[in-house]
């Protein structure tokens, strides 16, 4: 059977494909995977998992990490901050029949024309040592003392004159790493009153891995689910007319004249094609039409 | 497995072609001064019909894709040799005033004679060839080729980058002679005689230099030093004299086994641009692959590790 039976042009990549061209983007954009403090660019090799980059990102002045806010410590009279870290490590993909990720029992076997996602990621919260609290206390203490009316700091009401964050110095982060799976299929469907096709990312699960007590797995996995289903993946549905690549305006910008409209358009579901885009055979399969039109 | 796949009909390959084939225009003028006479050419022409056939060894064969001439002008212009009559004076005795006749010259002009007739109406060209996708890799830390024959034809300029780069590759080439029939002989040898007749003066004069030449059309062939046919001239005037024939066939090897690949990639191939200061992101390709069997076209790569 040719890859061309049913369409024009057929285009795939396999999850291997996938797996190795998302590495390079972490290695390449690791600001898009590690979040951290600003106390870490001095001291990267203090963060929960070492960041591997590509040498041009050094030589670029490229960040490592994206900067964020220390974790405040509210009711402290002036505000304290501790460093803390979140790192998404091992993403991987996994297009039916599966076999590149194992996922947990709780997902069961990937089913025909789904895929599987799996990610770590990994918490580091600075605790400060008991020496570093104890000679906080009495300076604390003697502000708190000074003004005892003061509201509590990075809770009830923001401080009206604006101080720095007093960060702790870490000397050791405090890390745990979470493994989380996902399942999911892409499908077809009109949004709203628009008929036109619209191509949508569905969650069918969603497991993180030994987060015990069990009711508390249960809480954060619902909450991920929710944000997911509502919040991001309808951000990703993309109408048939966003895939249509028109040829006759490429070329035109390159001085050729067709005469004529040349697109490129996703081959229409049928009995021959039942799936457009597929996953299927470890590989996610696109099925294009090559279509003329007078103009 | 092939990281990526990428197949394309034979089908949607021959409608792709025979759209381009509409847009693809070649187009060259010159002249050369062959001492006698001046000759040139300004043609324009287009491909058109042809047929397109996956083959299951690997090849792709393209028959009989004739070659349309929008324009085929044709000029000659004739140095003919100056001829001057008269002038001379007859002494007669006292007192007969001596006779002399009045010198005329003709053919005093360079180019004495210049004609233009477009050819594109009579002839046509037809080539087929069949060729091979061929898969080089462009190292831009090479010096570039010198000489760079392809510098004429190429398309695009030299990437600055390493490029995976896609040739379809002419293992053969079948282009038609500039076989001119008989009609263009006939064309041309009936508006030189014209040009020439429209110069000679008429009465005594015109008979006293047809006695000299010995008739237009063997004056015309002197000069053009045409053995037999005229249009077996034209014929080698334009496939050796010109070396048009052996420019087209040459161009269309060159132009695409050569000089212009149909397809290129980037190595590394950039995935997502620099944006806010970041560096683009770019992966290694490897492994590129191109292959057609008796359907379909397939191009295959890798994902560098």
């Amino acid at each position: 059977m040719a890859f061309t039976d049913h369409c024009s042009i057929f285009a795939s990549v396999n999850e291997e494909g996938i797996n190795r061209v998302a590495r390079h983007i972490m290695r390449q954009r690791p600001s898009l995977f590690n979040y951290a403090t600003a106390f870490f660019r001095e001291r990267p090799k203090l963060l929960c998992v070492p960041i591997d980059y590509a040498p041009e990102v050094k030589k670029a002045g490229n960040p490592l990490f994206a900067v964020q806010d220390p974790i405040p410590v509210p009711g402290t009279p002036t505000p304290v901050g501790l460093n803390w870290s979140l790192q998404f490590t091992k993403l991987a993909i996994d297009f039916h029949p599966g076999n590149a990720i194992a996922l947990p029992p709780e997902l069961g076997a990937l089913a025909p024309q789904r895929l599987a996602l799996r990610a770590a990621a990994c918490v580091g919260l600075d605790c400060p040592p008991d020496g570093v609290i104890n000679e906080l206390i009495p300076r604390l203490e003697a502000l708190n003392a000074a003004s005892p009316d003061k509201p509590f700091t990075g809770i009830a009401l923001p401080p009206r004159q604006p101080k720095e964050t007093l960060v702790l110095p870490t000397r050791e982060l405090l890390c745990f790493c979470l493994e989380v799976y996902a399942v999911a299929h892409v499908e077809w469907g009109p949004i709203g009153d628009d008929e036109e096709p619209w191509l949508k990312v569905r969650l069918d699960g969603l497991e993180i891995v030994d987060l015990r007590p069990q009711p508390m797995e249960d809480l954060i996995e619902c909450y991920v689910k929710t944000v997911l289903r509502l919040g991001i993946l309808p951000r990703l549905a993309t109408p048939m007319s966003a895939m249509i690549l028109n040829i006759t305006e490429m070329l035109q910008d390159k001085g050729l004249d067709l005469g004529k409209k040349v697109t490129l358009q996703p081959t229409p579901i049928s009995a021959d094609a039942p799936h457009n885009p597929a996953v299927e055979q470890d590989q996610l399969k696109a099925f294009i039409n090559l279509v003329v039109e007078e103009v | 497995m092939a990281h990526l796949n990428v197949a394309v009909s034979e089908e949607a390959f021959r409608r792709s072609f025979e759209l381009l084939q509409r847009a693809l225009v070649f187009e060259k003028a010159d002249s050369k001064d062959m001492g006698a006479f001046t000759a040139g050419y300004d043609v324009k022409a287009h491909l058109e019909g042809g047929n397109i056939d996956f083959r299951a060894d690997n090849s792709v064969l393209i028959d009989s894709l004739d070659l349309k001439w929008d324009r085929l002008k044709f000029s000659l212009g004739l140095d003919i040799p100056e001829i001057c009559v008269g002038g001379g004076c007859i002494n007669m005795p006292w007192p007969i005033p001596d006779i002399c006749l009045p010198r005329i010259c003709i053919f005093t002009g360079d180019p004495d004679v210049s004609i233009a007739p477009d050819l594109s109406s009579v002839v046509a060209q037809e080539l087929s060839l069949a060729a091979r996708f061929t898969v080089r890799y462009y190292d831009a830390s090479l010096p570039p080729p010198s000489p760079d024959l392809c510098a004429p034809l190429r398309l695009d300029p030299l990437p600055d980058h390493n490029q995976w780069q896609l040739y379809l590759d002419p293992e053969w080439i079948d282009l038609d002679l500039f076989d001119f029939p008989d009609i263009v002989g006939d064309l041309i040898e009936n508006a030189l005689t014209n040009a020439v007749k429209a110069l000679i003066p008429g009465g005594w004069v015109r008979d006293v230099i047809l006695a000299i030449i010995g008739g237009i059309a063997d004056l015309i062939r002197f000069i053009l030093d045409i053995p037999d046919k005229i249009e077996e001239w034209l014929n080698d005037l334009f496939n050796i004299s010109f070396g048009l024939l052996d420019l087209i066939g040459q161009l269309v090897g060159e132009f695409l086994g050569r000089c212009n690949p149909v397809y290129r990639l980037d190595d590394p191939l950039e995935i997502m641009p620099a944006s806010n200061g970041l560096i683009p992101v770019r992966i290694p390709v490897r492994n590129l692959a191109a292959g057609v069997n008796d359907v379909e076209l397939v191009l295959q790569a890798d994902v560098g590790a």
